[in-house]
């Protein structure tokens, strides 16, 4: 075994001692500070392979003995899996420490990062699905051992049935890949009739694409996300997802070539969907972590619009731009990880001091947690796809591929192209909207609950970890260059040339983008101002002006208000409900009770239908399910003559 | 390298100079309407006025509320040193068009973030209805420049500048549709009539002016000039991107300067002519620009040209 074998293997050992000393009482935080350092370890074996270049072990097999190792484009998910789960780990030590089925969640936090690190590394059919099965598994055994709450089972319930669905998609493809030996020989599949290749594809994008939460397939993920303690959260969010586009990535770019044509718009039509109407129906929602899961959706359809482009760029014949949309893909892949664990994160610190994340009953928490608010605030910021941060360094690529497609590609990708560019700009502005909304309502502004006003900050466990990936947001975003060199070489159409990896970033036919002189120049200038008002002096404190009125809390903004003139715009597509009672008593009004909610059109217009359908057919079926033996045994005998009947009409 | 020289300059006496557009407008639209006006000058007088003055901090604020005005105008100081002045730049921070989306969302960030922290209902009433013209408004700003760098090959706003002065594309219908659409943004991100009126005094009804309102002193001096810089900005990549300009160095600055004016006095007449509209309505005008830009980007793959 090599070196970096020898790593892994002792840091899974080490997650594996973590697992065991968290389960014991009173071992909770040196178990998951070891669960954490194993995971680092793991993570840095990543990082070398990327960074070397060349793989580590097996190779894919056909077989169904069991296969492991690394190869560049798996180095680089394991060290995004590190970079995240290092720090929620750490920060799970200080979240666990008051909850009930602490050891419990703590063992099965680190059992969940390793099945993810296991669908990773996996070689061969069947630990690949056997660790996907546990990454699907471990999540829910998690949410549950949290909570009991009714609401949390129904969850659950929704979420594991999305698994089996997710599940259906995966081991077909998976299995008849290796069936039909695709999985060591690209062109194994190109001698299959174009039937059995659309098949394929069909499940991959249904099982793959399920788990990772694209449009319309992302009904489970608003729910689960929500329902799980903090750090699981923010591993689920930032990388399980991510851990199902890397299925998606190996099956597109690798095993399923040639692709049916349809694949690609397909894919980009799905991602364009789920970009525009994740992050509409994360403007519409009150409920923080509600909210952060539906924008996960739009950023996975963010990483599949890259992912899609790179597949037309490679049809049209341009391998250089593919290149580029590829790597677009894996940095905001990277990215999201990042911001989206980090806000959750500060969520669960939140909801620790406060009790709740009710959007419009919290305020002013960047005065009593400054440290948390202020990760919070650069996670938004990131989010929201601003420089300097790292999300508009992602988005600038993708954008920038998508518009490079347009203008040098067919007619078809020159229209594809320009359009979906034009949903992603509209997509950034609608999640400047929602951040701008999310950081109003939970960290400025007057405190809406005695209970936020009397909350304090959290211990250093639980600050330093969001912190640091803040400092990575910002630091990503600065130089995308430095991370950008690595990820430019696992692309499967050659390394990304293009890409100067300094401090600019130079695309073909654009202009460059120089975001660590942007970033020193808004540093720079902003501080000058700052001073130049500083000299200015400053009035004493005074109450808020407000145009005169006299400030009250009952009138204070609501989230449902800040957004109404965007919901009256949208309201023939997003559909709002509102009942205003009024009750009267003779003249007088007594009270007047006011509600609204914007219902999430896909679960009532396709999946409940659906369900529907499936459940009255089920009861059909169950009819056949008499318990007489005698029903049985004559279920057996006409199984029989048709498939006696079969074989023999077979014979002639 | 003098003309390029004569460029840069002049980019960087824009962060100077800006506020003359508004002071432009404003007398021209006075002229307009029958009475004498202000001297273009006024700007700075108000800018002079405002920088004496000491800020106010209301209680209960954070750094968000305090960086916010440094912030935007910092992110515009940047903008506009990333808008080419014929066909050259400084080139600190590159010349992408897309730098351009991401900073203007970046100060529109600071200002509506800034609002929600004395909480006050006309600031973020105005703040959201802002953010959610943004919705449309970029996605159209994006598409407008597209259908100009399908005719440069090249999303590079020198190569653009550069490119508009060719004949062939300046005779494409794909530019003139650009054109129209990019004259809505320009009305959007200056905040003029028919989208918003910034002559307004009537809380209500306000959009860019709405979360400007808790400021004083040299905080609203800086949200004034990045007011000022905004009007900057469009105005010159119009100029820059749909005018045919002459190429040779000290004509075309003078060029410029002339259609700069021009397109003032523009939207001055527009603003004399036009009453505001429903602010509901504004999506749909700015739909219709999607839709020109539609129209522009089926013409050019009908063309087939390249």
């Amino acid at each position: 075994m090599t070196a970096q074998a020898w790593l892994l293997v002792a840091g899974a050992a080490v997650v594996a001692i973590g697992i065991a000393a968290s389960a014991i009482p009173r071992g909770l935080r040196l178990g998951l500070a070891l669960q954490a350092f194993g995971v680092a370890l793991i993570g840095i074996d990543g990082g070398v392979v990327v960074v070397g270049g060349s793989a580590v072990g097996s190779g894919f097999e056909n077989g169904l003995g069991p296969a492991m190792g690394i190869d560049p484009l798996s180095g680089f998910f394991i060290a995004a899996i590190a970079i995240v789960s290092t720090p929620a780990l750490i920060y799970a030590g200080g979240y666990l420490a008051r909850s009930h089925n602490a050891p419990a969640i703590a063992a099965i936090s680190g059992v969940f990062v390793l099945a993810l690190v296991g669908v990773v590394i996996a070689r061969d059919a069947v630990t690949f699905l056997m660790m996907w099965e546990l990454m699907s598994v471990a999540p829910a055994v998690a949410i549950l051992l949290a909570s009991r709450s009714a609401e949390t089972s129904r969850a659950v319930l929704v979420y594991l049935g999305s698994t089996h669905l997710a599940g259906v998609g995966v081991w077909l493809s998976i299995l008849a890949l290796a069936h039909l030996g695709a999985l060591t020989d690209p062109h194994a599949l190109a001698a299959q009739p174009a039937l059995v290749r659309s098949l394929l594809a069909v499940a991959t994008l249904v099982g793959f694409g399920t788990k990772a939460g694209l449009m319309p397939l992302h009904s489970w993920l608003p729910r689960a996300h929500p329902a799980a303690p903090a750090h699981v959260s923010a591993v689920m969010s930032g990388m399980m997802i991510k851990v199902a586009l890397y299925g998606l990535v190996r099956m597109l770019f690798e095993w399923l070539a040639p692709l049916p044509g349809w694949v690609a718009p397909v894919l980009l039509g799905a991602a364009t969907l789920s970009c525009v109407g994740g992050v509409l129906y994360a403007l519409m929602q009150h409920e923080l972590k509600r909210l952060l899961a539906f924008c996960s959706v739009e950023n996975v359809g963010i990483i599949a619009l890259g992912l899609a482009t790179a597949l037309l760029a490679a049809d049209a014949g341009q391998r250089q731009l593919a290149a580029l949309a590829f790597a677009a893909a894996m940095l905001h892949t990277l990215n999201h990880a990042l911001f989206k664990s980090l806000l959750f994160l500060c969520a669960g610190s939140f909801q620790r001091q406060v009790g709740m994340l009710d959007l419009d009953r919290l305020g002013g928490l960047l005065r009593t947690m400054p440290l948390t608010g202020t990760a919070f605030l650069a996670g938004s910021m990131a989010i929201a796809g601003l420089p300097p941060f790292n999300g508009f360094a992602s988005e600038w690529l993708t954008l920038q591929a998508l518009l490079q497609l347009a203008l040098h590609g067919g007619p078809a990708d020159t229209a594809a192209g320009t359009l979906a560019a034009a949903a992603l700009a509209a997509t950034a502005a609608l999640a400047v909207f929602c951040f701008v909304k999310v950081v109003g309502l939970v960290l400025l502004g007057a405190h809406r609950q005695k209970i936020v006003a009397s909350s304090h900050e959290v211990p250093a466990s639980m600050t330093g970890p969001v912190i640091f990936l803040a400092g990575l947001c910002l630091a990503i975003g600065v130089v995308p260059g430095v991370v950008l060199g690595p990820i430019g070489h696992l692309s499967p159409y050659g390394p990304l040339t293009a890409s100067a990896y300094g401090s600019t970033l130079t695309v073909p036919g654009s202009g460059a983008f120089a975001p660590l002189a942007v970033a020193v120049f808004i540093a720079v200038c902003t501080a000058a101002l700052q001073l130049a008002r500083r000299q200015a002096g400053t009035t004493a404190p005074s109450p808020m002006w407000i145009c005169g009125q006299v400030p009250d809390s009952r009138l204070a903004w609501t989230s449902a208000g800040f957004t109404k003139s965007l919901r009256l715009v949208l309201a023939v597509v997003l559909r709002p409900q509102r009942t205003v009672s009024i009750e009267l008593d003779g003249m007088l009004v007594r009270s007047v009770v006011h509600e609204s909610e914007v219902p999430h059109l896909f679960d009532d217009m396709l999946y409940r239908p659906v369900l529907g359908r499936v459940l009255a057919f089920s009861r059909v079926l169950r009819r056949m399910q008499s318990g007489s033996l005698r029903a049985y045994l004559s279920y057996l005998l006409v199984t029989l003559a048709v498939v006696l009947a079969v074989v023999r009409a077979g014979l002639r | 390298m003098r003309g390029y020289g004569l460029g840069i300059a002049v980019q960087l006496a824009g962060l100077v100079m800006a506020p003359l557009l508004p002071g432009l407008i404003q007398t021209i639209k006075a002229r307009l309407q029958g009475r004498r006006g202000t001297s273009p000058l006024q700007p700075y007088r108000e800018l002079r006025r405002l920088w004496r003055k000491r800020t106010v901090a209301p209680l209960d604020t954070t750094f968000v509320y305090r960086t916010a005005p440094s912030l935007s105008a910092s992110a515009l100081a940047c903008a506009l040193l990333v808008v080419p002045i014929g066909a050259s730049t400084v080139g600190w921070f590159g010349s992408d068009m897309l730098v351009l989306l991401g900073l203007l969302a970046l100060a529109r960030f600071a200002t509506a973030a800034a609002a929600w922290d004395p909480g006050g209902g006309f600031s973020l009433m105005a703040a959201g209805r802002d953010l959610m013209f943004s919705v449309f408004a970029e996605p159209l700003l994006l598409l407008a420049l597209v259908l100009v760098a399908v005719g440069a090959q090249s999303t590079d706003l020198v190569q653009m500048v550069a490119a508009s002065g060719d004949a062939r594309i300046a005779s494409l219908p794909a530019h003139w549709c650009a054109a129209l659409a990019f004259g809505l943004v320009v009305l959007v991100e200056t905040g003029r009539q028919p989208i918003d009126n910034p002559d307004t005094h009537l809380e209500l009804t306000m959009v860019h002016e709405g979360p400007l309102l808790e400021y004083a002193g040299r905080d609203l001096a800086m949200l004034q000039w990045t007011a000022a810089a905004r009007h900057w900005l469009v105005l010159v990549l119009a100029a820059g991107l749909f005018v045919p300009l002459p190429q040779t160095a000290p004509w075309n600055m003078l060029a410029l300067a002339a259609v700069v004016t021009a397109l003032c006095a523009l939207v001055a007449v527009v603003e004399s002519s036009l009453a505001k509209m429903r602010i509901l309505r504004v999506p749909a005008l700015l739909g219709a620009g999607v839709a020109t830009c539609m129209i522009g980007l089926a013409s050019w793959i009908a063309q087939g040209a390249r």
